[in-house]
């Protein structure tokens, strides 16, 4: 079977079993945190976000450390394990922006993207997602008690809709929806403008597997003594990584474009070392 | 390379004995599925519930009422007070409810007292469901009238007849009161008062006829 396509059904499984917490539907809610981004709000979700148990924890100057070490550690197993294939191969945002990812490639070919995607500043901009980590979900939290899940786009798109879906005439929109409902209009065309454009820059959880690529087993490798700098690989891949020169680029996501990519089979899969 | 192996391997180690240490020897799984996955914070769906405020007899799913809520009942109403931690709307309500009973504690206190209100005596029980026992906690499933399954939520048990039979009353509301009308702290609480002394006028009516079992 073709990568993509065991990558395809990997997602899609793993998006039905991140909702099996419907109520009789068999309705199973566990205790665990998910190691992507999907929200414990969602009618049928069977666990926690990781980053509500993170705010949680260190909510207006507490600290349960319990709540904090937790979602860590659940990510941190997989991190080690796997590095960020978890954002390619499990997170239904992931499905969803595989979904988008056709109309942005063909936004991509437009002079202005060229332009803005090769821009110097464009790198730097990557951090986007360790500040909204650091600032939303523990700084504010901790200070002041404001927490990103109160304007979160994907618990928005995962919770907020479905319920409202759900339930027609039950609920009105509180104080936090106007806000919210700005930035997943952002949010959705930022996905269909730049592909992958919300694990790129903004989302707080890939910046928490992020830094695992670095000490992952499961990694991507590329033959760089024999690499012609062809370029197809850099091309193909949707998180805009420089392939050819790239060694443990916490932006990977193992989705293995580049692996099918390579036309010279220089780009590999490999399971454990350097 | 072997020094590379053995880093990863010492990492995995150290990360998965940790997981299910926690797993083993602390109750981590059921917090987050008691504070979290079951109840929602209503701030964080962005939403508030549009419900009445009218008293009723049926709990939700018909489930007996909380023996702790009948063993104040028999001394005036009682007023249960759900909140919990990361939660704005419930960091609404807090000092609103503080300042209705004129009580002080803190967020993450278990709290409970008798207070007087309107010459009555009421039973006012603060429960963050992040730092409370099983029992208040599962409380709060049987007072979901309109299964909401979120907090804020407010619930008042006071008695009511029916049929023949002097039985528990209550009525929960739910998030800020947005939904009632209420925009300001002044609002809620003028709101909250006017359910209270509903509440102990019913209570009042029929406390003669009132025997707990």
């Amino acid at each position: 079977m073709k990568l993509q396509i065991k990558r395809l059904l990997s997602q899609i499984i793993l998006f039905f079993s991140a909702n099996l917490g419907y109520p009789g539907y068999p309705g199973l809610k566990t205790g665990f945190c998910y190691p992507f981004f999907y929200c414990q709000a969602c009618p049928a979700a069977t666990s926690a976000c990781p980053l509500r148990s993170l705010e949680q924890s260190v909510d207006k100057g507490s600290f349960a450390w319990r709540l904090f070490l937790f979602p860590l550690l659940i990510i941190g197993f997989l991190g080690i394990l796997t590095g960020r294939a978890v954002c390619s191969w499990a997170c239904p945002i992931g499905l969803l922006q595989r979904g988008t990812g056709r109309i942005a490639r063909k936004v991509k070919k437009t002079h202005l993207a060229k332009k803005l995607g090769t821009h110097k500043a464009e790198k730097y901009f990557r951090y986007t997602k360790y500040v909204i980590l650091i600032s939303l979900v523990f700084v504010t939290s901790y200070l002041i008690g404001f927490i990103f899940t109160d304007i979160c786009p994907v618990g928005f798109l995962t919770g907020t809709i479905p319920v409202l879906l759900l339930n027609p005439g039950k609920f009105v929109p509180n104080f936090f929806f106007p806000i919210a409902l700005v930035i997943f209009v952002l949010f959705i065309i930022l996905i269909f403008i730049i592909e992958r454009g919300w694990c790129r820059y903004f989302c707080p959880v890939g910046a928490l597997l992020g830094p695992f690529n670095k000490i992952s087993f499961y990694h991507i490798a590329v033959e760089k003594t024999e690499c012609l700098h062809c370029n197809v690989c850099s091309y193909e891949c949707p998180m805009g990584i420089d392939v050819p020169n790239m060694h443990r680029d916490p932006e990977c996501i193992l989705c293995g474009k580049c692996v099918t990519a390579c036309p010279h089979e220089l780009i590999t899969f490999e399971r454990k070392g350097q | 390379m072997k020094k590379f192996l053995a880093l990863q391997i010492c990492a995995l180690l150290l990360v998965s004995g940790a997981l299910g240490g926690m797993f083993a020897f602390t109750s981590v799984y059921n917090e987050v599925r008691s504070g979290i996955v079951l109840v929602l914070c209503l701030s964080c769906l962005k939403l508030e519930p549009k419900t009445n405020a009218e008293f009723t007899f049926n709990t939700a799913d018909d489930r007996p009422h909380a023996d702790f809520v009948l063993e104040n009942l028999s001394q005036g109403p009682v007023f249960l007070h759900y909140s919990g931690d990361a939660c704005a709307g419930c960091d609404v309500m807090y000092p609103v409810i503080k300042e209705l009973f004129s009580v002080e504690f803190g967020k993450q206190d278990m709290f409970s007292t008798i207070v007087t209100f309107e010459n009555t005596s009421v039973a006012y029980i603060y429960v963050n469901i992040h730092h409370t026992i099983d029992e208040l906690r599962d409380a709060q499933v049987i007072y979901d009238k309109d299964h909401i399954g979120g907090i804020p939520m407010f619930t008042v048990v006071t008695l009511g007849y029916d049929n023949g039979d002097v039985k528990p009353k209550y009525t929960t509301l739910y998030g800020t009161l947005a939904t009632y009308g209420c925009d300001t702290d002044a609002q809620r609480l003028v709101f909250l008062q006017q359910l209270m002394d509903q509440s102990i006028e019913m209570y009042e009516q029929n406390k003669p006829g009132y025997q707990h079992q």
